[in-house]
């Protein structure tokens, strides 16, 4: 009964919190940092279904988050084109993308695919590099418009912070609910046993393809917010390093589920940001922390996996699940 | 499936009180932060590479801006305030250099921006800085930083614009007129790139190979196989990263006896010490703060670089490179400004002192900004070096 | 073309698939031993150059510099295993694999700590002009690396095959669990892997940094190149990893002399995918043997 009721209010609550922080705070440092949580989030709930429900890995998904910010960067920057459209062309040619990719990967499995991924990853680096025509280059694109539908701009902190968490909001509740409907059963017996979820008569290769496009579609959609939400891309934000923190974050917050991975989520993108969310800390500890970040970042991951190895998941949980990975 | 629920239910709200707390909290700080007077001191960001490629070139750039912070700071400030710089490392990425100029405006309400390393994270910054509209005065040497002009923008180095030109002439004096390039690909290498392109025709010296390489890369062999087979009368290399002494030491792994000539990015010691042997009869343009008699003994100029080079070695033990006499400049820039602004010294008023500056003696030469020009250097500042015996002589 | 800068072009793609190769070997090792990839192989690469530089400074003669680099880094390495690793050998392989990600950030981030950021140069072990061979340049470094790695195959190929401890290696790869019902200690065996690992990672490091210099980051590069190495090559097979080592080497420096230097890793990385496509196995690797 309490679990119930639990169960739909703190959402709510949630929910109504996070729409409700323009009204709480003008603080424009804190809405960006926020909102770069709330993109980490779409980009992270699409690989969760990835990773957590079919079991597979992907180490390129900083390239999908690039390919969408390079699409809407270019689209809405240097081809005029309404930022609504350029969003969701986005968002579809990153899927796109993905599903081509994940065709040939149907032969490929545990470290053969990632290493697919991660050698797609760094093809698309290059690419984002040398194509200079649409990308800038190493120098990156500048000046790319803000979100705008037809003549209001979405151009304060707080309105882009609005805009990315509702879409956040909006795609970890499908995540949530596509874990149960019976795709999602159907993904969940992919990552048990193969053969047995064929056995029952699951096409398990278009499931496959669909969800590695569905997440890769999530990457881009994510890449396009974070173009005009910062107006300013550069290669090198969509790194390995990018990729592996986004895998990082989904193991960290335990598999086969998504509220985890959101918590570790939210966890490892404020850390760098600490002094943004506590306030009049002193210079010496923000530069500290700012010098020892990786180094803090590194050892949470380790310790956390050492203690906990159902991840956030698990421990929200209190009793780790067995069998996790594999 | 209930559990689940109660666990999403559980985090969102645990991750929501920590953002609105602190998010009420922090909008408390900020209203206290701006409410002492006038006994605040002048806070200035700075964005500097202390990591990737370019940690070799922020280094001293961080450390020539602490100095002469100190030194101000001890004599009792400007203006009877004192001075603040807060530093925030770019880790050699334009998107961190990006993240860092939002801090640095909003959350620490700087009046100027020093920085940064590179030319690619100096572009980075121009949204914000123009949005936030504050002087940002930049240590790269790339010419796009004033050539794309913005009023907000300064430069100290000397840009590929008079730098190019001047190394081609140099070239073509010195007979050396089938030219092989190399460059990175990074903002400052394919900057001087186009230019040395564009320019060769003018200088009269023409180019037998084009070839280049990756931030990163730790082999180039294979580009220098094929420069060799084009039989260059000399190799132009065109970077500031630490990739420097590895295309240096290649050319001598594979027995080349074509001379090498660099950038004004070379110009440190860290490429005379990974070079070894192959570093010598390196030779470069740059300004004169390594060989300061080239500014005249006794001139301004001279007791500018040669104080600066006594200071920065006393304090740290080695000599100054030319990136730590730009950050030297850069910060003399700003301060030099701010003892000049009338009445209260806002963002804008900063700018426009800054643009006002006129015959300010640095040691990467003398400073004249105007509307028009934010990088106030001529190639009357440049002079050719040779590295003779591990260390910088003027080639003449 | 004529035929001696094709050497060259050869030569230069063998130095580097040569260094491809030793961190290959690295990754190749611990994925026989335990299944999982060890993303922290890099930067014993890293350690290796690093603690070398280190040690000459502080005035040790070169060659015992490089012997505690080694050293130094495999027990960094056996260190990794035994307190971050090893109490959690039951998990799944991704919790590992993510662990030795957070063990990279933090050695890769200490050794800008320590090191600080600059570049460091490491003298030649011989120093002299090059060696020539057929009108192509052969500096005397490039001939060590070619040397330890040699030395580094056979090495562990008579270790597999002809010592107790290989078997017992051998063994545990094929089944954890039969092996240990036979009475060997798969621990220890898994310990061994990483600190070999470790030490190959190492030795690449500390060889190849008179030539390209080091620094606290150069781990993130030669982990990818070896990790792509040992996929290539086919896991878990040592002559495997460094086939796949020498031929990626070799593509990168022919996709410069024929094609282009901006996108020779890019070509060299597409090559790779389609090796993966057609060849799920590696080029070596034999199909069946799936671990995860």
């Amino acid at each position: 009964m309490r679990s119930r009721l639990a169960g739909t209010l703190v959402p709510a609550v949630g929910v109504i919190l996070v729409l409700a922080m323009p009204f709480m705070t003008t603080d424009r440092y804190l809405f960006k940092v926020l909102t770069f949580v709330g993109l980490n989030l779409i980009v992270v709930a699409g690989l969760a279904l990835l990773f957590g429900y079919a079991g597979q890995i992907s180490l390129g998904h900083a390239a999908f988050f690039g390919i969408g910010a390079y699409t809407a960067g270019y689209l809405t920057g240097e081809a005029a084109v309404p930022w609504l459209v350029a969003t969701l062309v986005a968002a579809l040619l990153a899927a796109l993308v993905g599903f081509v990719l994940s065709l040939p990967m149907l032969r490929l499995k545990g470290h053969y695919l990632a290493m697919a991924t991660l050698g797609f990853s760094e093809i698309m680096t290059v690419l984002f590099i040398e194509a200079r025509g649409i990308t800038g280059g190493n120098d990156g694109l500048r000046g790319i418009p803000y979100p705008s539908l037809g003549s209001f701009k979405i151009d304060t902190p707080s309105g882009v912070y609005l805009l990315v968490w509702i879409t956040a909001i909006v795609v970890l509740v499908l995540a949530a609910n596509l874990v149960r409907t019976r795709p999602g059963r159907a993904l969940r017996a992919l990552h048990g046993a193969e053969l047995g979820a064929q056995a029952c008569g699951i096409d398990t290769g278009r499931l496959r393809v669909q969800v590695f496009a569905l997440s890769a579609g999530l990457a881009g959609l994510a890449g396009a917010l974070y173009a005009s939400a910062v107006g300013f891309i550069s290669p090198t934000t969509f790194s390995l390093e990018f990729s592996v923190l986004l895998v990082a974050m989904v193991v960290l917050g335990g598999t086969g589920s998504v509220t985890g991975p959101v918590v570790a989520c939210v966890l490892l993108t404020l850390l760098p940001y600490v002094d943004a969310l506590v306030p009049g800390l002193p210079r010496e500890v923000v530069s500290f922390l700012q010098d020892w970040e990786a180094d803090i970042a590194g050892i949470v991951m380790i310790l956390v996996l050492l203690f906990a190895p159902g991840g956030v998941a698990g421990l929200l949980r209190r009793s780790p699940r067995v069998g996790e990975a594999e | 499936m209930k559990t689940r629920r109660r666990v999403v239910a559980a985090a969102l709200v645990a991750m929501l009180m920590v953002t609105t707390v602190a998010g009420c909290s922090s909008k408390g700080s900020s209203g206290s932060a701006t409410g002492e007077g006038s006994a605040e001191p002048y806070r200035i960001g700075a964005i500097v590479s202390l990591s990737g490629s370019y940690a070799g070139l922020g280094t001293p750039e961080q450390k020539a801006i602490e100095m002469e912070m100190k030194r101000i700071n001890d004599a009792g400030g400007i203006n009877g305030r004192q001075v603040e710089v807060i530093f925030e490392d770019d880790a050699t990425d334009p998107a961190k250099a990006q993240a860092a100029v939002a801090r640095l405006l909003e959350q620490e309400n700087v009046i100027a921006v020093i920085g940064a390393t590179g030319t690619s994270q100096t572009m980075a910054l121009r949204d914000d800085i123009d949005r936030a509209g504050v002087p940002q005065v930049s240590m790269a040497g790339g010419s796009v930083i004033t050539a794309e002009f913005d009023k907000n923008v300064f430069q100290t180095p000397w840009p590929n614009r008079i730098v190019v030109p001047f190394t081609l002439k140099a070239l073509k004096d010195r007979g050396l007129v089938n030219v092989a390039v190399i460059s990175d690909t990074g903002g400052y290498g394919k900057d001087g790139h186009d230019l040395i392109l564009k320019d060769a025709d003018t200088a009269g010296v023409k180019i037998v190979a084009d070839e280049t390489f990756n931030p990163g890369d730790t082999d180039m062999t294979a580009q220098l196989t094929k420069i060799k087979a084009a039989s260059p009368d000399v190799v132009l290399m065109w970077n500031a990263g630490k990739e420097a002494a590895i295309v240096a030491k290649n050319i001598k792994q594979l027995g080349m006896s074509v001379p090498l000539v660099g950038s004004p990015g070379n110009g440190r010691r860290e490429f005379i010490e990974g070079a070894g042997d192959a570093a010598e009869g390196f030779r470069f343009a740059a300004g004169k703060i390594l060989v300061p008699e080239a500014y005249g003994e006794g001139t301004p100029a001279f007791e500018v670089a040669q104080k600066f080079i006594a200071d920065y070695s006393f304090a740290y033990g080695v000599a100054p490179d030319i990136f730590a006499g730009h950050a030297f400049d850069a910060f003399l820039v700003v301060t030099d400004a701010l003892k000049r602004v009338e009445g209260e010294a806002t963002p804008a008023s900063l700018r426009d002192a800054i643009e006002a500056t006129d015959g300010l003696v640095g040691v990467g030469g003398t400073f004249a900004y105007s509307p028009e020009d934010h990088n106030g250097l001529t190639e009357e500042e440049l002079v050719f070096y040779r590295v003779d015996g591990a260390t910088w002589v003027l080639d003449k | 073309m004529s035929s001696s800068e094709l050497l060259q072009f050869l030569i230069s793609g063998l130095q580097n698939g040569a260094v491809y190769a030793l961190v290959g070997l690295g990754f190749t090792l611990v994925y026989a031993s335990t299944g999982i990839i060890n993303f922290a192989q890099g930067e014993f690469f890293m350690l290796g150059g690093m603690l070398a530089v280190a040690g000459v400074r502080m005035g040790l003669p070169l060659p015992l510099s490089i012997l505690a680099a080694v050293l130094l880094s495999a027990g960094v390495g056996v260190a990794m295993e035994r307190f971050a690793l090893r109490p959690r050998r039951d998990s799944g392989a991704l919790v590992l694999i993510i662990i030795t990600i957070g063990a990279s950030m933090v050695l890769k981030s200490l050794a800008r700590h320590i090191f600080g950021p600059n570049e460091m140069a490491l003298p030649a072990f011989t120093p002299g002009p090059p060696v020539l061979l057929l009108g192509a340049a052969i500096d005397r470094q490039v001939l060590w690396i070619w040397g330890l790695t040699i030395v580094a195959v056979v090495g562990l190929t008579l270790l597999y095959t002809k010592t107790k401890l290989g078997r017992a290696m051998r063994a545990s790869s094929l089944s954890h669990d039969a092996a240990r019902l036979m009475g060997i200690d798969t621990a220890g065996v898994v310990m061994i892997s990483f600190g070999l690992a470790a030490a190959l990672g190492a030795l690449g490091g500390a060889a190849v940094a008179p030539l390209t210099q080091t620094a606290f980051d150069v781990g993130a590069r030669a982990g990818l190149k070896g990790f792509a190495a040992a996929i290539l090559g086919g896991l878990g097979n040592p002559i495997a990893a460094v086939v796949g080592g020498l031929v990626l080497g070799v593509l990168e420096s022919l996709s410069v002399a024929f094609i282009s230097s901006t996108y020779k890793d890019a070509i060299s990385l597409v090559l790779l995918l389609a090796v993966l496509f057609l060849r799920p196995q590696g080029l070596l690797g034999k199909s069946g043997r799936e671990k995860v």
